[in-house]
């Protein structure tokens, strides 16, 4: 707590510190590697402008959230008596973490979203990975067309299908139970999948499966045996992907659960985290930054990826 | 003085050492083929030279000046990419007109002269009924002649050109590759040509530099490196089939097959050095008959002859003959940096 | 004599028993409700009354004659087509900063997606705060450098009220949209700047093209199509949204910020009414269908050209 207390305390002064260090050590290394002569000078001079224009992008991007970071740990006294947001002038807390873990159902939502999560994941990808590899490969212009349908299908908004799906949902029995969710969430995450991982399969020298062919294995084998394993890094980020779909779903999770225990995060937190008029800001924040943070780390690992699957599926399309 | 001088040119990648201290001379009006196999640095040397790559070490200059740190649109040269690189979303009159409308501003032409260019610089290639079309609406050989008047049309100093010619089938390119020289020799650019394509680089080249492993390994005419070639590496990768190679007396012999005739053929005995050859497999290729065979005393190296047709020996499978070859023909090399030697006297 | 071809060596059949469990997937759940839906548009279901009784067009009229609802259609088209314009201009800029090297790119990648990455109600709640009637940090800036306070020249008042006046609402709306969809267009246009060539670009270096006219004439023509793509999705997510106005402002001041799918959510959800529901956000599904088709028709005319 005392490294924390200190680093909250001194954390406008830190960030200062801390990108002149970054931006001094790279013209110290610059400096070192070419000189410091003229063309090098003229050379910062042309190069800083576009990392103003970074920097200035970056601040807008992460401005609600570094918000989020500090609140999370200041006191009610320090939040709203003649607020000052940016700094603490009573000592950090950690108090409203510990609320936001044991008096709230912020760990039923997650709890929640995980099984969701994984549950639709795994439906997902028994019913993609064949379809899309049918799409890269196998199939003539009757499967184009199919591709097509499941690309505008995607396209087709929750808030054009939530009210007949929450008639079925109730005619199934399904109402306030997450395998409504598990159900119903397939319907976009099923058409996301198949295109992504029709970029990563087109990706595979047909070759490959012609030799496996020639070598004794029939196409079932092929895809089982060359295809999938060597698009493999390509299945796990369209996992990652479609977890992440799920987990940002609202409409869905809003309409067809209605009681706080069963709720997932991104229905769970914005509405059963606010009593009526009574906001409770720090846990509030502190539970948006905390699935922020590592959603995030998993989109920049998981992006290039992304990218690639994106391409493939677009240009060989 | 050479137009372009290219002095203790380094290009490392990590620890890939793509060109490896090059200095190379280039005279105004040549015509230049670097030559080598895939990965020897041949297309990053000429990278380098267009500014689109920056070297390591080492210094080019061009017309005297010293372009070293310059970009490419300030140094005078163009360029033909192996696929191309047609802007596909343009027609090809703009296509051609692209690097002149890209002058700086002192250097900008009005619209009436950038037409009057475009289509004079598109007469000399013939394309000039084709300015209307798209890219993807020509044939290859019309594509590669967009190309090229593209990079003719701002009369650079230097031209290069990295493998324009293998993305054409094999009838069109030796076409392709007549004109294109004619195009240079009456135009009287300087070029620049890239290719891993002996034949193509001895039919196009007024010298050759044939470069391995990022070094120059030999520069001279066509006729210059195929007869005297400077190590064995140039040897060997010259020629098809290859140069046979024997060691002998700790050196490195080697002759080429062509050399390697039946006794009897040979119309100086006493100045040939003559083998026992046994013939193990007999190739016909219409012109020619390839005999794979070996020579006595060096079982491990399969040792080739190719006999003209008109030649009418007797050369069956499984017997034993006399060959021989000129002793002018037989080069020598060093048995460890495979640099060429001067003859050892005769035993 | 028993065949010596397995029926797996039959690539029609594999294709098909491939394919079939997806496509049939789909149809259930999203073919079968959109079918629904239009049946509720023509009926008078309530949550209450689960009956289907045909009432023709009574829904669609009634829906039609509410000024509410075209005051929400319409502010549903302004918010969506004020955004995009932002979201490409903005797009356009990141994926070209993105697909250049630079030191620090990782992190600044990192933060730049951030508001993609996070769910978007729970971002907004962060949104929320920043945009508070009392305690707006941005408020707080302001007033410090005095633009807000006494003598101030936004106003006398030490708050703007960012969601509580119409104005500054609906701009806070559509600021928080750019905000959080900039990031999914931007990976688009990368993977469109990504795919160019390299031979193309280097050519245009030899060729003496500078940046600008480079991004210009050659970059923004080449990607084209992948960027009416990538309008396509922004607008229709965004057509689709009601998330932000749930979270933000529940459509208020009064009717300001009410958008579509939300009206339709309170409408047949909170207001019990299903059947009015479902008319209401039946009338963007013709305008969505429009637009798809008319982009993707776009984007592959461009590709042939």
């Amino acid at each position: 707590m005392g490294v924390l207390s200190w680093i909250l305390t001194n954390f406008w002064a830190l960030l200062v510190v801390a990108l002149a260090g970054v931006v001094g050590s790279r013209i110290a290394w610059r400096v070192r590697k070419y000189g410091a002569t003229r063309e090098e000078f003229s050379y910062v001079l042309r190069r800083s402008p576009f990392y103003l224009v970074v920097l200035t992008f970056c601040f807008f991007a992460i401005a609600p959230f570094l918000i989020m970071f500090l609140h999370t740990f200041k006191t009610d006294g320090d939040l709203y008596r003649r607020p000052q947001p940016f700094v603490f002038r009573q000592e950090p807390t950690i108090e409203h973490l510990d609320a936001l873990f044991n008096n709230t159902a912020y760990l039923d939502f997650i709890r929640n979203s995980i099984v969701v999560g994984v549950a639709v994941v795994i439906i997902t990808l028994v019913l993609s990975l064949p379809a899309a590899y049918a799409l890269a490969r196998l199939t003539g212009r009757w499967g184009e067309r199919a591709g097509i349908l499941m690309f505008l299908v995607y396209l087709v908004p929750p808030t054009l299908l939530f009210i007949p799906m929450f008639r079925i949902v109730v005619l199934l029995g399904l109402k306030d139970s997450p395998m409504s969710l598990i159900v119903v969430y397939p319907s976009f995450t099923v058409p996301f999948s198949m295109w992504l991982l029709q970029g990563f399969f087109k990706a595979v020298p047909p070759e490959l499966e012609e030799a496996a062919l020639v070598d004794g294995y029939n196409r079932v084998g092929a895809f089982l045996r060359v295809v999938l394993p060597l698009s493999l890094p390509g299945i796990i980020s369209t996992v990652v992907f479609t977890f992440t779909l799920t987990l940002h779903e609202f409409i869905y999770g809003l309409v067809f659960i209605a009681n706080t225990s069963q709720r997932t995060l991104s229905v769970g937190v914005p509405t059963e985290l606010i009593l009526g008029d009574v906001y409770f800001w720090q846990p509030l924040l502190a539970a948006a930054l905390i699935i922020a943070i590592p959603v995030g780390l998993a989109y920049n690992l998981f992006l290039d990826s992304l990218v690639q699957g994106f391409t493939m599926g677009a240009v060989k399309g | 003085m050479s137009l372009v001088q290219i002095r203790g040119l380094k290009k490392h990648f990590d620890t890939v050492r793509a060109v490896d201290g090059v200095d190379l001379d280039i005279d105004e009006g040549e015509f230049l083929v670097i030559l080598g196999p895939s990965g020897c640095g041949k297309t990053t040397l000429m990278r380098m030279i267009a500014g689109l790559e920056k070297p390591t070490a080492g210094a080019i200059s061009i017309g005297g000046a010293d372009v070293t740190a310059l970009p490419p649109r300030m140094r005078g040269v163009s360029m033909v990419f192996q696929s191309y690189a047609l802007y596909p979303h343009m027609n090809v009159f703009n296509n051609i007109a692209f690097p002149l409308r890209a002058q700086r501003r002192e250097k900008k032409l009005d619209k009436r002269a950038i037409r009057e260019k475009v289509v004079n610089t598109a007469g000399a290639l013939e394309i000039d009924m084709l300015l209307d079309r798209r890219p993807r609406q020509l044939s290859g050989g019309q594509r590669q002649r967009v190309a090229i008047a593209r990079a003719m049309v701002t009369q650079p100093a230097v031209l290069l050109l990295d493998e324009p010619l293998s993305n054409l089938d094999a009838k069109l390119r030796a076409n392709a590759r007549d004109e294109l020289k004619d195009f240079q020799r009456s135009s009287n650019i300087t070029a620049v040509f890239v290719t891993h394509d002996q034949i193509e680089a001895m039919g196009l080249g007024d010298r050759i530099v044939v470069m391995s492993e990022g070094k120059i390994q030999q520069i001279g005419s066509p006729q210059h490196i195929y007869d005297d070639p400077a190590n064995e590496f140039v040897a060997t990768f010259l020629g098809s089939p290859s140069m046979n190679m024997l060691s002998v007396d700790g050196h490195r012999m080697g002759f080429r097959p062509e050399h390697f005739l039946p006794k009897t053929l040979n119309d100086k005995p006493d100045n040939s050095r003559v083998f026992h050859y046994y013939v193990k497999r007999v190739e016909y290729l219409g012109s020619d008959r390839l005999i794979y065979g070996y020579i006595q005393g060096h079982d491990h190296a399969l040792t080739l002859a190719k006999v003209p047709s008109n030649v009418r020996a007797a050369l069956d499978v499984e017997g034993d003959y006399q060959f021989a070859v000129h002793n002018n023909d037989i080069k020598y090399f060093d048995k460890r940096t495979g640099l060429r030697i001067q003859p050892v006297k005769a035993h | 004599m028993p065949s010596l071809r397995h029926p797996f060596d039959n690539q029609r059949l594999v294709g098909t028993l491939f394919l079939a469990p997806a496509l049939l997937y789909i149809v259930l759940i999203v073919g079968f409700p959109f079918l629904l839906a239009i049946a509720f548009g023509f009926s008078d279901v309530t949550v209450g009354n689960t009956e289907l009784n045909f009432v023709g067009l009574r829904n669609f009229e009634a829906v039609w004659d509410n000024a509410i609802f075209r005051q929400v259609f319409e502010t549903t088209i302004r918010f969506t087509l004020i955004s995009q314009v932002f979201i490409l201009l903005f797009a356009n800029i990141l994926a070209i900063i993105f697909t250049q090297d630079f030191t620090g790119k990782w992190f600044a990648r990192f933060i730049f997606i951030l508001p993609w990455a996070t769910p978007v109600s729970l971002a907004m709640i962060g949104w929320l705060w920043m945009l508070d009637t009392k305690y707006s940090p941005i408020d707080y800036l302001l007033l410090q450098t005095g633009f807000l306070g006494r003598g101030g020249i936004l106003s006398d008042d030490r708050n703007l009220f960012w969601l509580a006046s119409p104005d500054l609402a609906q701009i806070s709306v559509i600021f928080v949209q750019v905000w959080r969809m900039t990031p999914l267009a931007t990976v688009i246009l990368m993977a469109g700047l990504s795919s160019i060539p390299t031979d193309i670009l280097d050519q245009a270096e030899v060729d003496g093209s500078r940046f600008m006219r480079t991004l210009l004439l050659i970059k923004l023509p080449l990607i084209l199509p992948i960027m009416v793509i990538a309008l396509l999705f922004s607008m229709i997510t965004m057509f689709g949204d009601m998330t932000v106005v749930y979270v933000l402002t529940r459509g208020g001041p009064v009717d300001y910020t009410r958008v579509l799918g939300l009206y339709s959510f309170q409408v047949g959800i909170e207001g019990g009414n299903l059947a009015q529901g479902a008319a209401i956000s039946l009338f963007a599904f013709p305008l969505l269908l429009a637009m798809a088709i008319f982009m993707l028709r776009t984007a592959s005319r461009a590709e042939v050209r």
